[in-house]
C-alpha cells in the first residue's frame, strides 16, 4: 500500500464528515461529523510522517495536538450545546437564525 | 500482506463513517462513530505509530465518546425529530463529492511523486524526545488550552440561580 | 509721486469698495454708501495724474502706450497676466467713466435716499465702476473678457435692484440673456485669436495681425471670424439691431443706473471694444462695412422709435441706441477719432439727460408718461436748463460738445463711405433733433398740466450733478480744436495711424448746422402747435407710426421665437433628462442596486449550515481555478 491509498482514505473520510456537518440538523450530530473531519485530518499527517517526510516526529507530534483540541473542543462544544437546549429545549440548528439579513 | 488489512480496516472507517452521517437514530450514530474511530486507530497500526493508536483508543473511544453519550442524553427531545436531515443535504451530498473528486484527483495526479517506502515508525523514546523538546510550548499551550476549555465548559454550562439546589 | 504706474490704482479702489460695503455696509452708519463715493473720487483724481504723465511722457504729436504687467500664471505657451494699458483711449475712458460715476453717485444720494437696499445698490455701483474701468485698462483679451462678463452682471443686478416689480425682474433677466448672445460671440472670436495666435496680449495680437512676421500670418478666415464674432459680442452690449430689445426694458431700473450704465459706460463698451482692436478690423474691409450698416441702421431705428415714444425714459434710451449707433457708423468710416469723440460727448450730454429725467419722476412720484407732463420749466428751472443744453447738444447744435462730435462723424462717412451712408446719416441726424426738441417742449414747455401742478425743483445734491455734467456738455466741445501749449486738438491725442486735424468743411458743416437747428424749430414748432396737427401727420403716416410703436414688431418675434423653438426644444430636454438621466441613470443606479440588495439578502439566512456550504462551494472553486492554472 503506499501514500495514495491512505490519502484517498482520508479524503474519502473528511468528505463524509463535511457532508455530515453540512447536511445534519441536531447539532451532536454535527459534532461527531467534526470528530470524523478531525480523524481524516490525523492520518493524512500520521500518514506523510510515515511515507518519507525527513522529520517523521513531526507528523505524529501534531497529530497528538489534533487530538488534544480536538477534545478539548468537544468538551467546550457540548456546554454550549447543554446551554443551548436549556434555553430553547431544542438543538436543532434550524432555528438559530437570529442573524439573518 | 498489509494491503488487504489496509482494505479491510478501510471499509470498515468509511462504511462506520458514512453510517455516523447517515443514521437517523442519534445513539446509532454514536456508536457508528466508536467503530469509525476505532478503524483510524487501527490505520495507525498500520502506519506504525502504535503510540498514536494507543492514545487515539484512550482519548477518542474512553472520553470523547463517553461525553458525547452524556450529551445525547441530557439533551433528549419529546419527538426526536422526524427527519435529522435538512432541506439543502442534496446540495451537501453533491458538494461533498465534488470535494472529494477534486481532492481524489489532485492526488491521482501527483501519484508518481509520491514515496513509496514505508518507515519502520519512531520510538516512544524518540516522539517523547520531540514533544518535549521541539514542542515544548505548544505543548504547554495546549495544557492551557485544555485548562481554558475545562473552565470554559463549566461556566457556559452552570446554571444561574445556586439557591434553587 | 503718482503717474500712470497707479492707474492700476483706479479700480482697485472702487473693488475695494465694493467688497468693503458688501462685508460691512449694513453695520456702518449710512450704511458705508460714501465707500464708493470715496473710491469713485479717488479713481477721478488718480486719472487727472495719469492724464498729466501721459502728456509728460509722450513726445509731442505722438502719444505711445504704456503696459505694465504682473504675471499671474502660464500653461503651457499661454500666459495669464493682470495687464494694463495706458494709451490715449484708455486714459479717455477713465476719464469718462470716473467723471460720469462720480456724479451719478453723488446724484443716487439724493434720488435712492430712504431705500432700504440702499448698501447693496452703491456695493453694485462700485462693483460696476471697478469693472468698467478694469475693462478699458485691460491690455490682454482674458482680463477683458472677464471685466466685460462682470459689467454684464452689475448690469443685471442694477437693472433688476428693485427685483420686486415684476418688470424689473423680467427686464433683467432680458438684458443679461440677450447680451450672452452677443457674449458667446465675443469669447468665440477671443478663443480664435488667442488659439491663432498664442497669447492673450492685444498689442501682440493687433501687431500679428497687421504686420506679422513671415509664416507667422494668420489665415484670412481667422481675422474675417474672429472680426465678425467679436463685433457681435459689440452687438449685443451696445444694443445694436438685432440685440437692442434689451435696452428700452432696463428703463425699469433705477434712473441713475440708467444715466451710468445704460447711456455712458456699459453700452459703449461695445464701441470701446471695436476701437480697442481697431486694426484688427481694418485689415477685414468687409467687417468694417458690416458695422457701418448694422450702426446707420440702429441708428435709424431708434431715432424713428424715440420719436413716437411716450415714456421719457423710453424716449432717452432710443435715443442712446441711436447714437450708439452713430459711434459705430463712425468706427465703420474709419472715423477713430470722431466715434470716440462723440462716445465722451455723448456720454456726458445723455447721462445729465437721464439724470434729469430722475429729477423729474421724482417731482412727479415716479411718472414717466410725456402726455402728462408739461410747464416744468416754471417749477424746475434748473433741471430745465439742463435737459435743454442736453437736448440741444445731442441734436448737433453748435457751440456744444456733440456738434463737434458729430461733425467730424459726418466727414468721416463722407471720405470713408458710400454716399448712400451719408444720407442716411444725414436723415438720422435730422431725426435726432426733431425727437430731442420733442421731448424737451412737451415735458418742460407749454401749459402746466395738472400733474405738474405740484411738482418742485430737487434737492441740490440732484442739482449739483446736473449742473456740472452741463458745464462740461458746453465746453467740451472745445477740445477738438487746436487749444494752445501744445495741445493741437483731440484729434492728435486720440487717432490710429495719422494725426487728425479738426476741419470745418466748407459744405459739409453747415449741412449738419442747418440740420440740427432746423430739425429741433420744426420740431418744437411742430408739437408747439395744436395737437391736431400732430395727430393729422400720425394718420397720415399710420402704418409707418404703428411700426415703430410696436418696436418693429422684433420683441415679438423674439418671443415667438423663444416660444415655438427654445421652449419647446427645452422641453424635449427636460423630458430626457427626467427620464433618462434621472429615473433611469441615478435614480436607475441607486434602484438596481436597492433591488439587488433585497434580493441577496435572503443569503443572508443566519443559519450556519448555510454559510457552511458556501464555504465549502467557494472552496472548490478556487481549488479548482488554482489547481488548473498550473496544469
Amino acid at each position: 500500500m503506499t501514500l495514495l491509498h491512505f490519502e484517498i482514505l482520508s479524503a474519502a473520510l473528511f468528505c463524509l464528515g463535511l457532508y455530515g456537518v453540512l447536511a445534519r440538523r441536531s447539532a451532536v450530530l454535527i459534532l461527531m461529523a467534526i470528530e470524523l473531519m478531525l480523524n481524516a485530518v490525523n492520518i493524512n499527517l500520521v500518514a506523510f510522517a510515515a511515507y518519507g517526510s525527513p522529520e517523521p516526529s513531526t507528523g505524529m507530534v501534531i497529530a497528538i495536538f489534533v487530538i488534544t483540541i480536538a477534545a478539548a473542543e468537544v468538551a467546550l462544544a457540548l456546554g454550549i450545546i447543554l446551554r443551548l437546549f436549556r434555553e430553547r429545549s431544542s438543538i436543532n440548528v434550524d432555528e438559530i437564525d437570529l442573524m439573518r439579513g | 500482506m498489509t494491503l488487504p488489512a489496509f482494505y479491510i480496516i478501510a471499509t470498515v472507517v468509511v462504511m462506520a463513517a458514512a453510517g455516523v452521517v447517515i443514521t437517523r437514530n442519534i445513539v446509532y450514530a454514536a456508536l457508528f462513530l466508536l467503530v469509525a474511530l476505532g478503524g483510524v486507530a487501527g490505520t495507525f497500526v498500520l502506519l506504525f505509530a502504535e503510540f498514536l493508536a494507543l492514545v487515539q483508543v484512550l482519548i477518542y473511544g474512553g472520553a470523547i465518546i463517553i461525553v458525547i453519550l452524556f450529551a445525547i442524553m441530557l439533551t433528549r427531545q419529546r419527538e426526536f425529530h422526524l427527519t435529522t436531515e435538512h432541506r439543502q443535504w442534496p446540495l451537501a451530498a453533491v458538494a461533498s463529492v465534488g470535494l472529494f473528486v477534486l481532492l481524489a484527483a489532485a492526488y491521482l495526479s501527483d501519484a508518481d511523486t509520491f514515496n513509496t517506502n514505508i518507515r519502520s515508525g519512531i520510538s516512544v523514546e524518540e516522539l517523547g524526545t520531540a514533544l518535549f523538546t521541539t514542542w515544548a510550548v505548544p505543548f504547554e499551550i495546549a495544557s492551557l488550552v485544555l485548562l481554558i476549555a475545562l473552565i470554559g465548559a463549566i461556566v457556559i454550562s452552570r446554571t444561574g440561580d445556586r439557591d434553587e439546589a | 509721486m503718482i503717474g500712470m504706474e497707479q492707474a492700476w490704482l483706479i479700480p482697485v479702489y472702487s473693488f475695494a469698495a465694493f467688497v468693503l460695503i458688501a462685508m460691512v455696509g449694513r453695520y456702518l452708519p449710512g450704511k458705508g454708501v460714501y465707500i464708493s463715493i470715496i473710491a469713485i473720487l479717488a479713481g477721478f483724481v488718480t486719472f487727472w495724474f495719469v492724464l498729466a504723465d501721459l502728456f509728460d511722457r509722450s513726445l509731442p504729436d505722438t502719444f505711445g502706450e504704456w503696459h505694465f504687467m504682473l504675471e499671474w500664471f502660464t500653461t503651457g505657451d499661454l500666459t495669464v497676466a493682470w495687464g494694463i494699458v495706458v494709451d490715449p483711449l484708455s486714459v479717455t475712458m477713465l476719464g469718462l467713466v470716473t467723471f460720469v460715476a462720480l456724479a451719478v453717485q453723488v446724484y443716487s444720494l439724493a434720488y435712492m435716499k430712504g431705500d432700504s437696499r440702499i448698501d447693496a445698490y452703491f456695493a453694485y455701483h462700485a462693483l460696476f465702476a471697478a469693472s468698467m474701468l478694469t475693462l478699458v485698462l485691460a491690455d490682454n483679451l482674458l482680463l477683458l473678457y472677464v471685466a466685460w462678463e462682470l459689467v454684464g452682471l452689475c448690469s443685471y443686478l442694477l437693472i433688476g435692484f428693485w427685483w420686486e416689480r415684476r418688470s424689473a425682474a423680467e427686464a433683467a433677466k432680458k438684458a443679461f440673456v440677450t447680451t450672452r448672445i452677443g457674449d458667446v460671440g465675443l469669447l468665440i472670436g477671443i478663443l480664435i485669436l488667442v488659439t491663432s495666435t498664442g497669447t492673450f496680449d492685444i498689442g501682440e495680437i493687433l501687431q500679428r495681425v497687421t504686420d506679422p512676421a513671415p509664416g507667422e500670418e494668420l489665415r484670412n478666415a481667422a481675422i474675417w471670424g474672429s472680426a465678425v464674432l467679436i463685433f457681435l459680442g459689440a452687438v449685443g452690449k451696445s444694443a445694436q439691431f438685432p440685440l437692442h430689445v434689451w435696452l428700452p426694458d432696463a428703463m425699469a431700473g433705477p434712473t441713475p443706473v440708467s444715466a451710468l450704465i445704460h447711456a455712458a459706460t456699459m453700452v459703449v463698451a461695445g464701441v470701446f471694444l471695436v476701437a480697442r482692436l481697431f486694426p484688427l478690423f481694418e485689415e477685414v474691409p468687409n467687417v468694417t462695412l458690416l458695422i457701418a450698416s448694422v450702426g446707420l441702421l440702429t441708428a435709424l431705428m431708434g431715432a424713428g422709435m424715440a420719436l413716437v415714444s411716450t415714456d421719457l425714459k423710453r424716449i432717452l434710451a432710443y435715443s442712446t441706441m441711436s447714437h450708439l449707433g452713430f459711434m459705430l457708423l463712425a468706427l465703420g468710416a474709419g472715423g477713430f477719432t470722431a466715434a470716440i469723440f462723440h462716445l465722451v460727448a455723448h456720454g456726458v450730454a445723455k447721462a445729465m439727460l437721464f439724470l434729469t429725467a430722475g429729477s423729474v419722476m421724482h417731482a412727479m412720484d415716479n411718472e414717466t408718461d410725456i402726455r402728462k407732463m408739461g410747464g416744468l420749466r416754471h417749477k424746475m428751472p434748473i433741471t430745465t436748463a439742463a435737459f435743454a443744453i442736453g437736448a440741444l447738444a445731442l441734436a448737433g447744435v453748435p457751440p456744444l460738445s456733440a456738434f463737434f462730435s458729430k461733425d467730424e462723424i459726418l466727414l468721416a462717412v463722407q471720405e470713408g463711405l458710400n454716399p448712400v451712408f451719408l444720407v442716411f446719416f444725414l436723415v438720422a441726424a435730422l431725426l435726432s433733433a426733431l425727437y430731442m426738441a420733442r421731448a424737451l417742449r412737451l415735458v418742460f414747455f407749454g401749459p402746466l398740466s395738472q400733474e405738474t401742478e405740484h411738482a418742485h425743483e430737487s434737492p441740490s445734491l440732484m442739482t449739483v450733478p446736473l449742473i456740472v455734467l452741463g458745464l462740461v456738455t458746453l465746453v467740451l466741445g472745445f477740445v477738438a480744436l487746436p487749444l494752445g501749449g501744445g495741445f493741437e486738438g483731440i484729434g492728435h491725442f486720440l487717432f490710429v495711424e495719422h494725426v487728425h486735424n479738426f476741419e470745418f468743411h466748407a459744405v459739409w458743416a453747415p449741412v449738419g448746422i442747418v440740420l440740427a437747428l432746423g430739425g429741433f424749430v420744426t420740431g418744437w414748432v411742430l408739437y408747439a402747435g395744436p395737437v391736431e396737427r400732430v395727430d393729422r401727420i400720425r394718420k397720415r403716416f399710420s402704418p409707418l407710426h404703428q411700426l415703430l410703436v410696436n418696436k418693429f414688431y422684433l420683441d415679438d418675434l423674439y418671443q415667438w421665437g423663444i416660444d415655438q423653438v427654445a421652449l419647446r426644444a427645452a422641453r424635449i430636454v427636460a423630458v430626457f433628462d427626467r427620464l433618462v438621466v434621472n429615473d433611469g441613470g441615478v435614480n436607475g443606479f441607486g434602484g438596481t442596486v436597492v433591488n439587488a440588495g433585497n434580493r441577496f439578502r435572503y443569503l443572508v439566512t443566519g443559519k450556519l449550515y448555510n454559510y457552511g456550504i458556501g464555504i465549502v462551494i467557494g472552496v472548490i472553486f478556487v481549488a479548482l481555478a488554482l489547481w488548473t492554472r498550473t496544469l
